[in-house]
């Protein structure tokens, strides 16, 4: 089986094809055999017939050559009977003379003696007409003639008896006939079911490989890489096919594995240089803040007025103080949470300086409820808004700007309104604000930095909801008011 | 693996079970083959004996011929002697005589013939111990040849039962003032042993006689010279006007002609049989009271005679010359221990 399984596939398919003409040829070829010797068999059967006739008719050659002799007396006739006494007793010579249980030999046997009789009887009469003694021959030739009489008729009754007897066997030997012929066909069946079964086996065995190699290769198709390996079962080119999909298979996986691999190199390498990116920017940040460190400022500003207290320059000293004031602040809370007065107080800061720097130019009116000083919101919220109103409402506008700031509240909103009577806002500008898409194209000299958008974005995630801020412009030159709602209760409770 | 392995096994199992299948097929079909060559050679062999008689009688088919040929058979073969009944198979129906003729040119070991005193016979007698053959006569004597044997029944003796059996039946029945036997004998009268039966008979009938009983003895010749003649010629004893009241049989055929024709002519009771030999038609008879005896000659014993008698001739150039068979009465008393043993013996 193993050496089987190693040879190629034409040699295994020619090999079955072999085998099962050979199986079949090998059948065929004992049945023949049987078939022809049981038909040699029968043809036998009136062999012992035939052989009698033949004797028959020599004996009556011999007969009526004798009987022309005496008639006539011719060397013809003469010369017939030695050719035909010596052809019958050639002939008689063959039969058996053994005296057996069976019947027909026993008869044979009385006919060979009775013949050799019948010759002797019949050469002394030849003789005696030879001799011209007519008694005697006449006597000899009653005699043959009446021997003649029972060999004829013992080979006739022979004969008889033989024919029936060999008709029986005939009918035997056809009856074995028929059944041979019977078991003929039954094994010839069984033998090509069992070929059949051999190579349907055998062609099963050959295609299975195939087969599974077929399925692999169409899970393959589909994308699935995943499958078990196969195994080679033979070495033919089926192995060898088999043996090159696997190879394949691993070899597909290899590539796959090694595309992830640097796939996954890059991804990292880009990281890599994003986080470059930002720490560069970071690290500029850094340098800028570095540059413009508040504390120094802030120190350096203390220093300034406690210099012009000194000095006795108390409106410059109220102004380095401001000044100290609004960046210390800046410091202080760049990301915390403040209350309201400390927001506050930064607008009164930042407006004090504007002031200063624009000789009070802005006239600056609030109008507190105290109840709501303490509530608390994100740092750096209101001074961004106020810059604003300077920047965008009142400085390019003609005449005596002035900002209002209210603090009320409305149930359980505390509202905080800012309002300008600057140049307004168109309802494009305040919807792009309000949606943060509006973008200023530079900041504004003497800005923090803060745009609107920042601010929005961080009420709205110290809120929690999306309702903090609205802001209402009557027209061009109308002035423009934004408020915030915060949460007034919030405040309470902390307070409870 | 593992079903690789299972279905390389039962491919192989196919392989070996087609392979053995063929081999059985071609051994079963020359045994079976050789079985029937073999049963016609057995037929053409054989075993092949020493001697070669032959039994020549007249009519092969009556079963006391065939009850003599077995015993005669049967103890050939004890001593590798093969006795056959010569004529038996051929297809030409030949007389006595002719079968002599073939037996002598046979070269045969052996003659037993059932002769007659014809002078013809006595020629094809000696012409066989001429040619070295010797020949023992069976049942019928010829005398005047040179055979070198007789094996018979005691004819005298025979005869003498017969007449007592009339006697008996004389007794049994009412008297009549004459009482009429009617022997049936063969035509041709040189047969010696019926001639011997007949004065057997005829001596105790005239002891009879004298007693003072009225018996009328007739000799009534039945022709057997053709064949069914011999029916024929019994049915002619009944259509006459004076049917005997007694009738002697000597041979199994008139014994058992005249036993059909007693019942056809519904002459049961009137007539009485004395039969001859027990073949089972002739039991059955009795058994019924159609035949009031008969006698049963030991057949077997006739044959093994006849071989005995040839093989000592072969053996000391001489044998007795006489060879006397048993013989039994059957009567109603008796017959059934021949009713079951009949049975068996046919």
């Amino acid at each position: 089986m193993n050496r089987f399984q190693s040879l190629p596939l034409q040699a295994k398919i020619s090999i079955i094809y072999i085998f099962a003409n050979v199986l079949v040829l090998a059948v065929n070829v004992i049945l023949l055999v049987g078939i022809n010797s049981m038909s040699n068999e029968m043809d036998m059967v009136y062999q012992g017939n035939l052989h009698l006739n033949q004797l028959v008719t020599a004996l009556e050659n011999v007969q009526d050559s004798m009987t022309d002799y005496l008639n006539a007396k011719t060397s013809d006739s003469l010369e017939d009977y030695y050719r035909s006494e010596q052809d019958y007793r050639e002939m008689v010579q063959e039969l058996d003379d053994e005296v057996t249980g069976i019947a027909f030999a026993r008869m044979e046997r009385n006919i060979k003696n009775m013949s050799e009789n019948y010759l002797e009887i019949v050469s002394q009469t030849v003789e005696a007409k030879r001799g011209r003694n007519v008694e005697k021959y006449r006597v000899r030739y009653e005699s043959a003639t009446q021997l003649y009489d029972y060999i004829n008729t013992y080979i006739e009754s022979l004969n008889n008896e033989q024919f029936k007897h060999n008709s029986e066997n005939y009918k035997e030997l056809l009856d074995a006939f028929r059944l041979f012929e019977t078991i003929s066909v039954v094994v010839m069946c069984l033998v090509i079911l069992g070929n059949v079964s051999i190579i349907i086996k055998l062609a099963g065995a050959i295609i299975s490989p195939l087969k599974t190699l077929a399925g692999s290769a169409n899970e393959v198709a589909k994308g699935n890489f995943d499958i078990e390996l196969l195994e080679v079962q033979s070495q033919d080119e089926i192995g060898v096919v088999t043996g090159a999909f696997n190879q394949m298979i691993i070899s597909i996986r290899q590539y796959i594995e090694r595309i992830r691999e640097s796939m996954e190199v890059e991804r990292a390498l880009k990281e890599k240089e994003l986080l470059m990116e930002t720490h560069l920017k970071d690290a500029q940040l850094k340098y800028l803040q570095a540059q413009i460190n508040p504390h120094f400022l802030f120190n350096t500003l203390n220093a300034g007025a406690q210099l012009a207290m000194m000095e006795g320059a108390d409106r410059t000293y109220q102004y380095v103080q401001n000044m100290a004031e609004f960046f210390r602040y800046n410091v202080k809370k760049g990301d915390e949470i403040v209350t309201l007065r400390e927001e506050i107080e930064l607008v009164d800061n930042y407006i004090y300086i504007l002031n200063v720097r624009f000789s009070g130019d802005i006239h600056y009116e609030k109008e507190l409820d105290k109840n709501l000083l303490d509530i608390q919101m994100p740092s750096m919220i209101l001074q961004p808004i106020v810059e604003n109103c300077v920047n965008h409402g009142i400085r390019e506008m003609a005449g005596e700007g002035k900002i209002k700031l209210y603090v009320y509240q409305i149930d359980d909103v505390a509202c905080i309104s800012i309002s300008d009577n600057g140049k307004g806002m168109s309802r494009d500008v305040i919807h792009k604000v309000l949606s943060g898409t509006y973008r200023e194209e530079e900041l504004a000299a003497g800005s923090n930095g803060i745009g609107m958008d920042n601010v929005i974005a961080r009420l709205k995630l110290f809120t929690e909801t999306d309702d903090v801020i609205s802001i209402i412009s009557e027209g061009e030159n109308m002035g423009t008011e934004v408020i915030l709602y915060l949460p007034a209760k919030e405040k309470e409770e902390e307070d409870v | 693996m593992k079903e690789r392995k299972r279905r390389g096994s039962s491919t192989l199992l196919i392989l070996v079970g087609t392979i053995i299948l063929i081999v059985v097929t071609a051994a079963v079909g020359i045994g079976v083959f050789r079985l029937y060559i073999g049963k016609f050679n057995e037929v053409s062999e054989g075993k092949t004996y020493d001697k070669y008689y032959v039994m020549i009688t007249e009519d092969r088919k009556d079963a006391f011929w065939q009850s003599v040929y077995q015993g005669a058979y049967e103890t050939g073969l004890s001593e590798n002697i093969y006795v056959d009944m010569l004529g038996e198979n051929l297809s030409h129906d030949y007389s006595r005589e002719d079968l002599m003729r073939i037996a002598i040119s046979s070269k045969v070991d052996g003659i037993i013939v059932a002769a007659d005193e014809s002078e013809q016979m006595s020629a094809l007698i000696n012409e066989a111990v001429d040619a070295g053959i010797p020949v023992v006569t069976l049942y019928g004597d010829n005398t005047h040849s040179n055979r070198c044997s007789f094996v018979g029944v005691g004819g005298y003796n025979l005869g003498t039962e017969y007449g007592k059996q009339v006697f008996q039946i004389i007794k049994e029945s009412e008297s009549k003032p004459v009482t009429k036997v009617s022997v049936l004998v063969k035509s041709y009268a040189m047969d010696s042993g019926q001639n011997i039966i007949c004065s057997g008979i005829q001596d105790t009938l005239d002891k009879a006689k004298e007693e003072g009983k009225e018996i009328e003895m007739t000799l009534v010749s039945v022709d057997d010279a053709n064949a069914f003649a011999v029916e024929e010629a019994i049915r002619d004893i009944f259509m006459e006007q004076d049917i005997p009241d007694i009738i002697i049989c000597l041979n199994e055929l008139n014994t058992t002609c005249v036993y059909q024709a007693v019942v056809d002519y519904n002459k049961v009771g009137q007539v009485s049989i004395l039969g001859y030999y027990d073949s089972d038609t002739i039991i059955k008879a009795i058994d019924r009271n159609v035949i009031y005896a008969t006698v049963s000659i030991d057949t077997k014993q006739m044959g093994k005679f006849c071989v005995g008698a040839l093989n000592e001739y072969h053996d000391l150039g001489y044998t007795s010359q006489y060879f006397t068979a048993d013989i039994e009465l059957i009567k109603k008393s008796n017959v059934h221990e021949y009713l079951e043993g009949g049975e068996e013996d046919e």
